[in-house]
């Protein structure tokens, strides 16, 4: 039996190498065409994965029962990621983008995926929380990590403020509200002189810990990163955290609640349930992650101007909850991680970025409307 | 046997029209009445303004001596008041232990907070309401209990009604109020619906229900008390008996041609 079990760890461990270094080939090719076959080879596998059932359960057994060791493998591979890539920083900032978009839409999450909100304003909230950590570095030197908790909490105050008016509102309506203030948002970004109207803010500082400024290659193990590594690991840091809490708020009364909301509202009130007080929670809560993003986002790039928190932004996080899975928290992250990457990698198609989001959506909405990963069922033990 | 629930003047208008037109109605604590008509006389109607989903333009609701006109349907239903739905209003995307656990949503205080910072207090919370609900689903049919995960949208009509109802005790109501639960049953799954119904009686003593059915023979089997509606107005109140051999009652659900022929 011992012998088994390490048989099935390394099993573990060679599936889980195999998909970085495929992860790592796919973001090393240069060229278009090698791109579309790595893409392909993707798109064949999750086809074979989803038909091939008996193969799809066997796999996710043994993550299931090696929880640990497939935990523990996987985040060493995700912090080797700066030292990998540390001949091509692009990289490892597409890797800080990625992640940056996945707070973001586990932030969305809440409303989108759990309770059925479909919110438009996620620029706003992502805006606000970069504006005002931004502004208050650059004129009263406050520093990044208090920044991050009031850049969070000012977003929060705006989606309650958003909250308020999208109560006397449902669905479409709801939705146009949304939108309606994430336009006022960004007009009155590009307006008010003290945001810096349409040149934005430049010169933001970066964070610092003990003196070390996060603009400095990081030296460590005898190693020298490029500065886009410290990012790295704050994201890294950050995402978890964010992780953490919509698992826990999923797994709780708050998050079956919320679903009690989605699936039925009329239901729901006659369960009990203050309908308004939880939908307002998951507005505030997507906003904290809003801001807390935006706040990052500012410090790390050092400039921001309103055209970062155009509706487009909004859009993307919508088709990255709606492509990864509704209200499935691993499903998020993966159609954030996508819907960062691939439009990296197919530059040749820029132009075509918004038809390709809308395509995505209706054609997801149309065949998979819970995404590539739906949301699991519940399990309590006994 | 104290009053549990009554209504003055009970009214509510729809434009022009009155659906439910100065209604009195009052029943005790532990009394089962039925609440019938032909369709569209304002049964559903009556229900939605006893759980507060309408609110009413005339007259006054009193539950247990405190009003409840003007409450949103939430604090209604966290005094007590529970119901099921004509069309079964399930969360169908949701497993039949999630949809009774929400409905211990009442009695369960664990916040966002709780849920992230106190995850012990909030899992207690949540592990003790699992148990309830398996507990209270395994009364009622053992094949639930035991298919508990499945989607409670891909059960059959007769075992999500049973759910309904189930989610509806899960708050331990006072006032249990059953829209036509019988509708589209055969006549032994309406027997095993009746027989439910005793169960509820007995395990939570002290619950008044009233319930909406078209099935005679439902009525006749476990209400004491019958109330007839008709285009909103009450017609008749009484024993079964006393109500089927009103004249008003038989011309409200056979039409004008009987009373015309016996003339």
């Amino acid at each position: 039996m011992h012998e088994k079990s390490i048989i099935r760890g390394v099993f573990l461990i060679a599936i889980e190498t195999a998909f970085f270094i495929l992860f790592v080939a796919f973001m090393l090719t240069h060229q278009t065409g090698k791109t579309v076959a790595f893409l392909l080879f993707f798109i064949f596998l999750g086809i074979f994965f989803e038909r091939w059932e008996k193969a799809r359960l066997a796999l996710l057994g043994l993550f299931q029962e090696m929880k640990i060791l497939a935990a523990v493998v996987f985040i060493f591979m995700l912090l080797t990621i700066p030292f990998v890539f540390q001949t091509s920083p692009y990289l490892i900032h597409i890797c800080v983008m990625a992640g940056l978009y996945a707070i973001l839409a586990l932030g969305l999450n809440f409303q989108l995926g759990s309770t059925n909100v479909v919110n438009f304003a996620t620029a706003a909230s992502y805006g606000i929380g970069a504006y005002t950590s931004a502004l208050l570095a650059v004129h009263y030197h406050l520093s990044f990590w208090p920044g991050i908790l009031i850049g969070g909490g000012v977003a929060s105050l705006f989606g309650l403020l958003l909250g308020i008016p999208c109560m006397k509102t449902k669905d479409y309506y709801l939705s146009l509200v949304t939108i309606a203030f994430g336009l006022i948002v960004y007009i009155l970004l590009i307006n008010f002189s003290w945001t810096g109207g349409p040149n934005g803010i430049p010169n933001i500082p970066p964070p610092s810990i003990a003196g070390r400024s996060f603009r400095d290659p990081l030296n460590v193990f005898g190693f020298t990163l490029p500065f886009q590594s410290n990012y790295f690991y704050l994201i890294f840091l950050l995402v978890g955290g964010a992780l953490f809490v919509a698992h826990r708020l999923h797994h709780s009364r708050v998050g079956l609640t919320w679903n009690a909301i989605r699936e039925d509202e009329i239901a729901a009130r006659c369960q009990g349930i203050d309908v308004t007080w939880y939908k307002i929670l998951a507005f505030c809560i997507d906003a904290f992650f809003g801001g807390v993003t935006g706040t990052v986002y500012a410090h790390y790039i050092g400039f921001i101007s309103p055209e970062n928190f155009a509706f487009i932004v909004s859009v993307v996080v919508v088709t990255m909850v709606i492509l990864g899975g509704m209200d499935n928290v691993f499903g998020v992250v993966i159609g954030a991680i996508l819907l960062t990457v691939l439009p990296e990698k197919f530059r040749a198609f820029e132009d075509l970025r918004l038809l390709i989001y809308g395509v995505i959506v209706v054609t997801m909405l149309m065949f998979r409307p819970q995404g590539l990963f739906p949301q699991k069922l519940r399990i309590y033990q006994k | 046997m104290s009053r549990l629930i009554e209504t003055e003047q009970l009214t509510i208008h729809f434009g022009g029209l009155a659906a439910v037109n100065e209604v009195d109605f009052h029943m005790d604590e532990g009394e089962v009445v039925g609440l019938i008509g032909p369709n569209g006389s304002g049964k559903t109607t009556f229900f939605n303004l006893l759980t507060g989903i309408y609110r009413p333009t005339g007259g006054s609701i009193r539950y247990r001596g405190e009003n409840l006109v003007g409450l949103p349907a939430f604090k209604i239903a966290k005094k007590g008041i529970a119901r099921t739905f004509q069309n079964n209003r399930l969360f169908l995307n949701l497993s039949v232990l999630d949809n009774i656990l929400i409905g211990m949503h009442p009695h369960q205080d664990s916040d966002w907070f709780d849920a992230i910072f106190r995850r012990r207090y909030a899992e207690k919370e949540l592990q003790q309401g699992v148990e309830k609900s398996l507990e209270l689903l395994g009364q009622f049919s053992q094949d639930l209990a035991e298919s508990c995960y499945r989607r409670a949208g891909d059960l059959p009509q007769a075992d999500r009604r049973r759910v309904e109802i189930c989610r509806a005790l899960a708050s331990s109501p006072k006032l249990l109020l059953l829209d036509e639960p019988s509708a589209g049953m055969s006549p032994e799954e309406t027997e095993v619906l009746m027989e439910d119904i005793r169960k509820v009686r007995e395990k939570l003593e002290g619950i008044g229900v009233i319930i909406i059915e078209h099935d005679m023979m439902v009525i006749k089997g476990v209400a004491e008390r019958v109330v007839v509606l008709n285009y909103g107005r009450k017609i008749a109140e009484g024993s079964f008996e006393e109500i089927s051999n009103n004249e008003e009652v038989l011309e409200a659900y056979l039409g004008r041609e009987e009373k015309d022929v016996a003339a």
